[in-house]
């Protein structure tokens, strides 16, 4: 008798550890489940970079005028909008007696006139980097959108909102993607073999940006000495598309060198003379970086183009934006 | 007409609804007010406890328990909770954050006593009121905050803390007990689902376990705070023993490997704040002596081998000591058996067991194994192994031993320069994208390379500039002022007034080269 109350204890205890054990674990899953599930619909910390990146796919549909989709809707012409900038000697900076409106920072040295720096042969970008381009470069690159507003305004406008190192990994992408396309003969004549022989695309210097602007007369603006509102944008509320002030009088042809966004280079900011050979010699400052050209909202005297303007490398602000060029390696 | 009692439940019943309505009135605080999902998510708690309390009311069955309130206060939730209070109030004086965080903790308790009546009624008892909730609450925010933007998780994980208190249950010494301490349950199994979901960086998690050590002397004074938990609660075993077993397992590892295992500690200070707080739930921990110091040993264990198991996955290793509670839980009832098991073997020869038993696990007073514990913190903090400097938060000591190829030394040396980056050094930032370039002591990586460089750049570290402009670049200057700011915190010290002369000494302390007095002078 004795024996078999105890059996049943037994068996009572064994069932309800069962009991026990099953519930336990029924109710682990229904946990597990309902944490995990609260966790897979919550928002994706990097959701909103992502939307954004899906968004700019949506512009692989979109047609541009004068400009190629399938490279990076660069210009739609056998260099691919790189206007040759001869070799040779230019004048750099300003001479206050023939510049009135010149900066002091412009003067070459003590002796407040311009230098005559040698820039070899390189190959600037007709227009300011776009929208387009600069949405092309997020959606196919895991560069970080830092600044949606880089993107929000019309495709065929000048980026804005990109720091120095956004319009550096730019340079750097847009050199991988046309040298790739160059390889698998795609590009024409002469910019494949340029790629090939090792040019390469890059910011520009603030020398290099100069000589594009003034030529190698150093005149004032990039059409002449004076003024003149149909050539550029400035004094204006925004920016305006790429191209839309054509300047067959600027050097070289190129437009918005002066107005619409100021574009960053290659180059510290340092006092005059120029030379590439000094750029290390800020390691050990808090450096700014040269921008050039002015922007929609300055007046004359800041679009000149010996103008020289500065900003932190991490600035991101409406009225900055860049160009590209063509550089030897 | 009712009687007293009856007019008592008919009040009590609507207490949850006046919770949720404290619950909104709490959005209305400024700390509420500045995330719009912080306020929604305090809007979806409140109306979780109207709801079911509406629904409680409506059903006819479970009106029976609704309303039924028994009061009981024990010690161990108030002792804990005060201990964890002052805990607060230490860290938060020192890191902001803590403070700012009040209402939010407040609104966390307001849901836990809500939702902790309507379980109970709805399961047809009666709610027994104490002060049980506070530390399971504080527990857990000790350890992991959801961001404002996810806060809404954060309610959620208190309401599982509770459903697995209450159903997760099992038999022990003859009793229905729950099995997982419930801030622990919680805090393991949302850290499982973060990590196995790669969501970690919806917490302060990271935040939390770093910032610990911005308060001066947070060992002494953990310590302190445990000692009245020990008294009281008799867990100094439980809380030693895994202590010793991490102190005495990072000891070896530096004597075998030359490096530190925890990089810049021998115990975490979360650890060791977890070690006081987080596992010495009397009612989910072993209770005999013997039982406690194996329950210790294999926490200290448990954390030894996760920190290195989850940096191995990638994951954040801050989780180590909240992965390991709830196995640990769950092998509770194993140990018991294991001990008595032991005892009834042994109670054959009465006088060897005695004889052969050490002498900390003697049933004599608490306080003789705090005694010893007292000793060995003090030892352990003589002999810099608790607050103070620390091999490990010395920079160059870590690219030493990466280049000797000392173990683990080069993953350790971009773990730092990843966390110093992450504050904004950019020093480690260009170093990081060197490293990445080069793919020496890392695999190589031109994108992290890029993002780091930029990420120099932009704190106007100009090799960082000119090392991104340059794709083989590999221009490397001495650490700026700032720089030296923010890598020499051991952990967390401000150092943002600190005078130029004292901050390089403290350089040349850490092992900067460059800091140091030369022969002609100071660099």
């Amino acid at each position: 008798m004795t024996a078999r109350i105890a059996e049943s204890a037994v068996e009572e205890t064994k069932d309800r550890f069962k009991r026990n054990s099953s519930g336990v674990g029924l109710m682990s899953i229904a946990l597990v489940g309902l944490s995990w599930l609260a966790l897979v619909l919550a928002p994706n910390p990097n959701g909103q970079d992502n939307a954004e990146r899906s968004s700019f796919k949506l512009q692989d549909s979109l047609l541009l005028p004068g400009f190629r989709a399938d490279v990076a809707f660069l210009p739609d012409e056998r260099m691919l909008g790189f206007v040759e900038i001869p070799g040779g000697e230019f004048l750099m900076g300003s001479d206050p007696e023939q510049d009135s409106l010149s900066f002091d920072l412009e003067w070459w040295g003590s002796s407040r006139v311009s230098g005559r720096p040698d820039e070899p042969t390189f190959f600037m970008s007709r227009y300011e980097v776009t929208v387009a381009q600069y949405a092309t470069f997020l959606s196919s690159s895991k560069h970080p959108v830092t600044t949606p507003q880089a993107i929000s305004a019309p495709p065929d406008h000048p980026v804005t909102w990109v720091a120095w190192t956004d319009a550096v990994a730019y340079a750097a992408w847009l050199d991988d993607e046309i040298r790739t396309s160059a390889a698998e003969g795609l590009l024409a004549e002469p910019i494949a073999t340029l790629l090939l022989t090792g040019w390469r695309v890059s910011l520009p210097s603030e020398a290099q940006w100069e000589k594009a602007a003034r030529g190698i007369d150093g005149r004032i603006y990039p059409w002449g000495d004076e003024p003149e509102p149909d050539f550029a944008t400035y004094l204006a509320g925004g920016t305006t598309a790429v191209g839309s002030n054509p300047c067959p009088r600027c050097a070289h042809g190129l437009s918005d060198m002066s107005g619409n966004v100021w574009e960053w280079t290659t180059s510290p900011y340092q006092p005059y003379p120029f030379t590439h050979e000094d750029d290390l010699e800020t390691l050990r400052m808090d450096a700014l970086w040269v921008m050039r050209g002015g922007s929609f909202g300055d007046p004359e005297q800041m679009i000149r183009a010996a103008n020289r303007g500065g900003a932190d490398p991490g600035a991101r602000r409406p009225f900055i934006g860049f160009r590209v060029a063509l550089v030897p390696g | 007409m009712p009687s007293k009692p009856e007019k008592h439940k008919a009040a009590q019943i609507f207490i949850p609804i006046a919770i949720g309505g404290v619950i909104v009135a709490l959005t209305g605080s400024a700390r509420v007010h500045s995330s719009g999902i912080l306020a929604q998510s305090f809007w979806g708690a409140a109306t979780v406890l109207i709801a079911w309390n509406v629904l409680l009311l409506a059903a006819p069955n479970l009106r029976e328990a609704a309303g039924r309130i028994d009061t009981t206060l024990r010690a161990q939730h108030y002792i804990q909770a005060v201990c964890q209070l002052a805990v607060y109030l230490y860290w938060g004086w020192y890191w902001s954050p803590v403070y700012d965080m009040s209402v939010l903790i407040g609104a966390q308790l307001m849901f836990a006593y809500g939702f902790g009546m309507l379980l109970s009624w709805t399961r047809g008892k009666a709610y027994t009121m104490g002060f049980g909730p506070i530390p399971i609450i504080l527990s857990i925010n000790l350890f992991l905050w959801f961001r404002d933007d996810w806060f809404y998780l954060q309610f959620l994980m208190v309401a599982v803390g509770f459903l697995g208190k209450d159903f997760i249950r099992w038999t022990r010494g003859g009793q229905q007990a729950h099995i997982f301490n419930p801030s622990a349950f919680a805090l393991g199994l949302f850290s499982l689902v973060l990590i196995a979901s790669g969501n970690t960086d919806l917490t302060w998690g990271q935040e939390i376990a770093s910032t610990l050590t911005l308060a001066p002397r947070i060992y002494l004074f953990l310590f302190l705070v445990g000692l009245v938990v020990m008294y009281f609660f008799e867990i100094t075993l439980v809380a030693g023993t895994a202590a010793a077993v991490l102190f005495g397992m990072s000891a070896l590892t530096f004597q075998v490997t030359g490096v530190p295992y925890f990089i810049d500690s021998d115990i975490p200070a979360a650890v060791f704040l977890g070690l006081h707080l987080l596992i010495t739930d009397p009612s989910t921990s072993p209770r005999t002596p013997v039982g406690k110091t194996i329950f210790g040993a294999l926490y200290g264990g448990g954390v030894f081998a996760l920190y290195t198991l989850l940096g191995l996955m990638g994951a954040p290793t801050f989780y180590d000591k909240l992965l390991c509670v709830p196995l640990l839980n769950l092998s509770v009832r194993a140990i018991d058996h294991l001990v008595s098991k032991r005892a009834k073997t042994e109670a054959w020869t009465p006088s060897t067991r005695i004889a052969a038993q050490p002498v900390w696990l003697s049933p004599r007073p608490n306080l003789i194994r705090m005694g010893v514990w007292v000793l060995f913190f003090g030892v352990m903090s003589v002999t810099g192994r608790t607050d103070g400097q620390h091999t490990g938060d010395a920079l160059p000591f870590w690219e030493h031993a990466c280049f000797e190829d000392l173990r683990n030394a080069c993953d350790r040396l971009i773990q730092l320069e990843t966390s110093y980056c992450g504050d904004n050094a950019a020093w480690a930032c260009n170093e990081l994208g060197l490293h990445y370039r080069k793919g020496t002591i890392v695999g190589p990586n031109t994108e992290l390379a890029g993002l780091y460089l930029a990420r120099a750049c932009e704190l106007r570290y100009q090799s960082g500039c000119m090392n991104l402009l340059n794709p083989v670049g590999e221009i490397r200057t001495e650490p700026r002022l700032l720089d030296l700011r923010l890598m020499l915190r051991e952990g967390g010290l401000n150092l943002m007034e600190m005078g130029r002369a004292d901050l390089l000494e403290r350089a040349c302390a850490h092992n900067w080269s460059f800091a140091c007095p030369t022969e002609v002078g100071n660099t």
